[in-house]
């Protein structure tokens, strides 16, 4: 009850800043304010998860870690051994039994108050669910990439803009020492002026073939899984391999954008921006029910001259990574803090008091409760994470016509091609509708 | 009788049915360069692979190949005297006797006068005395081959080795599928194919050794210890070696079994061959990409040796079914894609796509699929048949999908 009570005022305080931030719109309003560095159980950012998968878990662990900042409440997949397993990290995480549970996530959102969700979905679901929780007004940790057509993207970005919520990308790269290193150097022109910037993201895999029609298992509700995808019998395959199937995914290729080329645009300062022209190949498998493409090459042209390169690794110097090439030199970075350069020197360059310092995380998620809690904007906003996409979603249009694709990055449509414009959306199956913002 | 009539009927359509094919896969814009396949005496099946060798090569429309035999083991190998003056291209499937001295120095003079030389899979096993013939192999294997011979060659942790230990030369481990790996990306018989792809059930030649003098590296393939053998190296796969004006491919793959076995049906050991056999031939490859080239994601055997046609594909479409292979279906997403947004030859796959969806005896997975396409390569002339389709239950979501995207941007 005591509980109940406090938790009405504290949800007053989140509307009084809702208010406030119609008069300062570059406030974006928080649901809860720390206090002194101690936030009493009550002020904890109240969280739902939607999709509890091995990325959905992953993220629930890396949020329950952080000490004293969310309390997760309810849970939600359409696989009830998934939800089962949800339900059972949040109860042990909160020392009781009361973890709600639901198969859809149109009633979660609809009975839960809450402050924030977490959500990691196949992405064919990413329009409809980020936006509908956006429009809920809930602050959104969502995983990359955020969208699977340009169409679902532009919608979730704006519906994030009207509703002035806080965005987190799970681009967890950023909150990285290396990454915002060799970011920082190449924006402070340590390598001179940006010409190149390679991007090696992972091979494609081994297929499975073409397996027959399965039984569903019965712990999953195959048609709200599919939800607004094309109807088609379960072959076994739903989760963690869905991103193999380009119903789904653009595979390899549409995963690994939201890492390495959000880290190139943001060293390069094209976040806010994207390619003139695009022109990709891609290697498709002959035949099998996983038909995304195993290798791909997409090469973009930016209107300040700068051309990007997105490749399947095997196909780079470098390898997996991103590889920005300026007139002085080059720096490279992975994952496993890798971070080297054309000379060495360059790394051990100190950035200077009034030269550019890109936004600063040490932990991606801490990152995102922290910005719920101050209104700043966190380190992987929505925009940034949508213009990381559209380049793999453009090079995939790109494959798919045999045809270079002339884009225009302010009003976001592709010039001159209606039949190749088609491709920037895919229709949804009835009854489902991308929510309007 | 009656089973013979079957086969009469057969044949016929296969002769009515083959010249359409040809003309489609023909690239014939010159006469064929004259090739001989040197064949006779082999540790290997020669007498199912230099056939398939030869089908593969007049496949292109490039090549006219004729196969030679040599005398049998222990034969007198003066009757063994062609004149290879007559060819542009050398293919040695072969691995025997030594030849006469007048046909050896016919062979060099070939070769180094700027004549192709293709050396196939065992062939590198051959003449281990021959001086000459170990430099236009680059490396080669067994017959008491050692450091003697020349160094291992391979790559090791994406470098390049050359490794002169002592040991022998030639190995392999049990026959499996392997992933080849390109090396030179830029090379023209490599340009266009994907970097990784499987490789059908072969035996993975390893600890090759030999003079390895202007020799490039196309390919290599991981020799894992798992399947016995392996030397934990990436071992060469397809390679090319200059000799005086000459110029020579060598691939280690396709043992032969019988009909040929994944090893040689293999649609990459195939297409490479072919490309392989041109560059020898020209320096250049004019030959496209089949699209049927085989990815890191399986390996893909041709029964019969040949790429299919975009209409032999679509002859087939209507009996697609969920578990069978898609090969069709990938068949007609690259044609789709080499037309480049070319509106009159779009229309024209639309309208047999089309013809298709509108057959009673199609079966709906497979207008399921030509829905999906159709969505977006459609124009005005799909929408009569889609709109019909709007009204079978079990058509009816891909159906409205299709009109729906035809119309986001019209």
């Amino acid at each position: 009850m005591a509980e109940n009570s406090s938790r009405r005022e504290f949800l007053k305080r989140s509307a009084a800043l809702v208010a406030g931030a119609a008069l300062f719109p570059e406030i974006v309003p928080a649901s809860s304010l720390g206090r002194g560095g101690y936030t009493a159980p009550s002020d904890r950012i109240i969280m739902g998860a939607i999709g509890t998968g091995s990325q959905g878990t992953s993220n629930m662990n890396d949020f329950i870690r952080l000490k004293n900042a969310v309390r997760y409440v309810a849970v939600c997949d359409v696989d009830s051994k998934h939800l089962a397993n949800a339900k059972d990290t949040v109860d042990k995480a909160n020392g009781t039994r009361d973890c709600r549970t639901y198969e859809d996530y149109r009633e979660l959102l609809d009975k839960e108050k809450l402050d924030a969700v977490s959500i990691a979905l196949p992405d064919h679901w990413h329009g409809i669910i980020y936006t509908e929780a956006v429009n809920h007004k809930l602050n959104v940790y969502g995983e990359k990439p955020i969208c699977r057509t340009i169409k679902d993207g532009q919608t979730i970005v704006s519906a994030v803009k009207k509703n002035k919520i806080i965005w987190q990308t799970g681009s967890w790269q950023r909150s990285e020492p290396n990454f915002h290193r060799g970011a920082e150097l190449v924006a402070n022109g340590r390598i001179g002026k940006i010409k190149s910037i390679e991007v090696g993201l992972p091979d494609g895999g081994k297929g499975i073939g073409t397996p027959p029609v399965k039984d569903v298992p019965p712990e999953l509700n195959w048609d709200l899984w599919l939800g607004p995808a094309l109807k088609v019998p379960y072959r076994g395959v739903s989760h963690w391999d869905w991103r193999w199937i380009l119903d789904y995914s653009g595979g390899q290729m549409t995963d690994w954008a939201g890492h390495h080329i959000d880290i190139a645009n943001w060293g390069a300062g094209l976040e806010h921006t994207g390619p003139s022209e695009i022109s990709a190949i891609g290697v498709y498998p002959p035949e099998g029910l996983y038909n995304v493409p195993v290798e791909y090459d997409i090469s973009c042209k930016y209107a300040n001259g700068i051309e990007m390169r997105v490749a399947n690794s095997s196909r780079l110097p470098h390898g997996m990574g991103t590889t920005w090439y300026g007139d002085l030199g080059w720096i490279h970075v992975d994952r496993g803090n890798v971070i080297y350069a054309s000379d060495p020197k360059i790394l051990s360059e100190v950035i200077g008091e009034n030269e550019i310092h890109l936004y600063k995380s040490d932990n991606h998620w801490q990152n995102f409760v922290d910005s719920v809690r101050s209104g700043k904007q966190a380190i992987a906003p929505v925009e940034v994470a949508f213009r990381a996409i559209s380049i793999a979603l453009l090079g995939e249009i790109s494959m798919t016509t045999g045809q270079t694709i002339k884009w225009d990055p302010e009003k976001e449509e592709i010039i001159g091609n209606p039949v190749a414009s088609r491709l920037l959306s895919r229709p949804y199956r009835n009854p489902w509708a991308i929510p309007t913002v | 009788m009656k089973t013979r009539y079957l086969f009469l009927i057969v044949l016929t359509g296969l002769l009515i049915f083959m010249p359409a094919c040809k003309t489609q896969t023909s690239t014939k814009t010159h006469d064929a360069y004259k090739t001989l396949i040197i064949t006779g005496q082999n540790n290997h099946e020669w007498k199912i692979s230099s056939p398939i060798l030869k089908q593969i090569l007049d496949e292109t429309g490039l090549f006219s190949t004729e196969i030679i035999k040599t005398p049998d083991k222990g034969g007198d190998m003066n009757l063994f005297n062609p004149d290879f003056s007559k060819y542009r291209l050398l293919v040695l499937d072969y691995n025997g006797d030594t030849w006469s001295d007048k046909t050896k120095k016919g062979f060099v003079d070939f070769v180094s006068n700027g004549g192709g030389l293709v050396i196939y899979h065992a062939a590198n096993n051959s003449f281990p005395e021959w001086k000459e013939f170990n430099e236009m192999t680059g490396l080669g294997g067994w017959g008491n081959r050692s450091q003697k011979d020349g160094p291992y060659v391979y790559y090791k942790n994406n470098q390049l080795v050359t490794d002169t230990t002592a040991g022998n030369g030639g190995s392999h481990g049990k026959r499996r599928e392997f992933l080849v790996v390109t090396r030179i990306n830029d090379h023209p018989i490599m340009k266009g194919l994907p970097v990784r792809w499987l490789h059908g059930t072969d035996e993975l030649y390893s600890q090759l050794r030999g003079p390895a003098r202007n020799l490039q590296i196309l390919t290599t393939a991981f020799a894992d210890s798992a399947a016995g053998g392996g030397t934990m190296r990436d071992e060469p796969i397809l390679m090319t070696i200059t000799y005086g004006k000459g110029r020579i491919f060598h691939t280690v793959m396709g043992h032969a079994d019988e009909g040929g076995g994944p090893a040689m049906q293999c649609a990459g050991f195939i297409t490479t061959f072919q490309r392989g056999a041109e560059w020898a031939v020209t320096g250049n490859v004019t030959q496209t990409v089949p699209f049927d080239f085989p990815t890191a994601a399986g390996v893909v055997l041709r029964k019969d040796f040949k790429e299919k046609t975009i209409d032999e594909a679509l002859a087939e479409f209507g009996t697609y079914d969920i578990g069978k292979s898609t090969l069709n279906l990938t068949c007609l997403q690259n044609y789709i894609r080499s037309l480049s947004g070319d509106k009159a030859g779009l229309l024209s796959i639309e309208k047999k796509m089309v013809s298709i969806l509108d057959n009673k005896e199609s079966t709906l997975e497979a207008k399921k699929l030509l829905l999906r396409e159709l969505s977006w390569m459609g124009s005005s002339y799909s929408v009569p048949s889609i709109k019909k389709l709007t009204s079978e239950a079990e058509l009816k979501d891909e159906a409205e999908f299709a009109i729906a995207r035809l119309q986001s941007a019209n």
